[in-house]
């Protein structure tokens, strides 16, 4: 088994998963969805379900409101679609199908982050200085090339596939296998931000839904599609063929990236009053501003 | 004749040469004496102490305050959800909201360290506009920042803030919405009170 099947199987294997755990502790439990919408309509009992609710986020970790909450959306989009059509194009969002699935793996990235890669990467920034941190992270930018110049090419940028293979030239020689960005630096060949997802919408291919990865965080189906076909353009998955070196590299690159922006999650957080639905929004509204581009 | 128009043509675009240029200006101005300030207090070394932080928070807010519009960021967060309040509703709502977003701008602004401002050119449109800035930082990144404006009086204030494509006020509709639809107002304002408090 390539390391492409294996990293797409060990993704869709959680997300299964999840809606698996989702769906049992859903079905021992009961149709806790149906009870709280009704009582919603009550305004006698809206503040307190309220309080519910939003500790609610906490309870859905375990599953207490289910499967059949999306279910139920898909057949019948209730609230935020409504919503969004009265405040015209400005409301536009993401359909949500998945909403109590990806609250679960929200927390569970947030949890990653906090107890895991945080800590981690702060280490790591005591012991690297931030130049070496950035140069690495460069290194690691000018490899995945081959990523940005096909996403160019699929969507007849071919001046942007021309700058990518320029600067892939340039930085991998001037610049030190590429930890120097010496081509933005001085003959201003800016890093072309496109990727197959990218490519996808331009192909005019529709987001689908969204989908808070496990591991990965924000994505849609269209640009969880385009990550399992990076696998096959990225050439760290044929250099390093070994899996666990592989994920070791890929560990590395992660933990490099995310001692230099440490804070700017935090700080996200703190602004928001609903951390999901603003990262849902801020997902789909940088994608948006992505493809305009 | 035909010099008489050439001399015209040259007049009628020299003056609206001027008359853009002169009017291009003010949205980008505001927002410069604004960034100006704020940088002025953030690397002021006599407010580097630590017992200062307190009065550099609060220079910091005047400065935003000044220069934001927080009535219509209300307006355009709560949307439809507006026209349900009452006016001293409104009122709270605004304060509370207004202090959220000066925190959340305090909190970006402190971690200052040298990063540039660069001023990308403004669209202006009647009484509204907007001006692109672009942030580069000593990490080698870009961040391209928006700022939506309009015109009130003699006054160019910000009604909303996009980063890297990502506006503040959509995000924060899309989040009350969401929880006004889901429970209530009153729970979104105990929410919005709970967090202006413990930030402070």
């Amino acid at each position: 088994m390539s390391i492409q099947q294996r990293y797409v199987g060990f993704i869709l294997g959680c997300f299964l998963g999840g809606l698996v755990l989702c769906h049992g502790t859903y079905a021992a439990q009961g149709p806790a969805w149906h009870q709280d919408a009704e009582a919603l309509t009550h305004e006698g009992y809206a503040h307190e379900l309220s309080r519910h609710r939003y500790t609610n986020t906490e309870q859905k970790m375990s599953g207490s409101v289910g499967a059949p909450v999306m279910l139920c959306q898909v057949a019948e989009p209730v609230g935020m679609e409504e919503d969004s059509e009265m405040w015209g194009d400005e409301g536009a969002s993401i359909p949500d199908p998945l909403e109590p699935l990806n609250r679960v793996f929200f927390q569970f990235n947030d949890k990653l982050y906090f107890w895991v890669l945080k800590p981690v990467s702060q280490g790591y920034a005591q012991v690297v200085p931030e130049p070496a941190r950035v140069s690495i992270r460069n290194f690691f930018s000018n490899l995945v090339m081959p990523i940005r110049a096909v996403s160019c090419l699929l969507q007849g940028k071919i001046e942007g596939m021309g700058i990518e293979v320029l600067r892939f030239a340039v930085n991998t020689t001037a610049g030190f296998a590429g930890f120097q960005d010496v081509a933005r630096q001085h003959l201003d060949l800016p890093l072309q931000d496109e990727d197959l997802g990218q490519a996808f919408a331009f192909w005019g291919i529709g987001p689908g839904f969204y989908i808070d990865l496990p591991f990965l965080g924000p994505s849609s189906l269209r640009g969880a599609v385009g990550w399992a076909g990076q696998l096959y353009l990225n050439p760290l998955d044929y250099m390093v063929k070994d899996v666990w070196a592989n994920i070791g590299v890929r560990g590395y690159d992660v933990v490099n990236k995310s001692s230099l922006r440490i804070g700017e999650y935090e700080s996200f957080k703190r602004a928001a009053l609903d951390p999901y639905v603003a990262l849902r929004d801020a997902y789909y509204q940088y994608r948006i501003h992505q493809i305009e581009k | 004749m035909r010099s008489c128009f050439r001399w015209g043509g040259f007049t009628l675009l020299i003056i609206g040469f001027m008359g853009s240029a002169a009017l291009a200006g003010e949205p980008t101005q505001a927002i410069e004496k604004t960034t100006d300030k704020i940088i002025g207090i953030v690397t002021d070394p006599a407010l580097k102490e630590p017992d200062k932080s307190e009065e550099k928070a609060e220079r910091i807010r005047k400065a935003v305050d000044e220069r934001f519009n927080w009535e219509e960021m209300s307006k355009r967060t709560l949307a439809r959800h507006w026209q349900d309040r009452t006016d001293a509703q409104k009122k709270r709502f605004m304060e509370l909201f207004a202090k959220l977003l000066e925190e959340t701008y305090l909190d970006k602004v402190e971690g200052y360290s040298g990063e540039k401002v660069l001023y990308e050119g403004e669209q202006v449109d009647g009484s509204y506009a907007v001006v692109a800035v672009k942030i580069v930082t000593q990490k080698e990144t870009e961040i391209p920042v928006k700022y939506k404006l309009k015109k009130e009086g003699n006054e160019w204030r910000v009604y909303d803030i996009s980063i890297t494509g990502v506006s503040l006020i959509n995000n924060y509709r899309k989040q009350f919405n969401s929880i006004i639809t889901r429970s209530s107002y009153e729970n979104l304002m105990e929410k919005l009170k709970g967090k202006v408090e413990k930030e402070q």
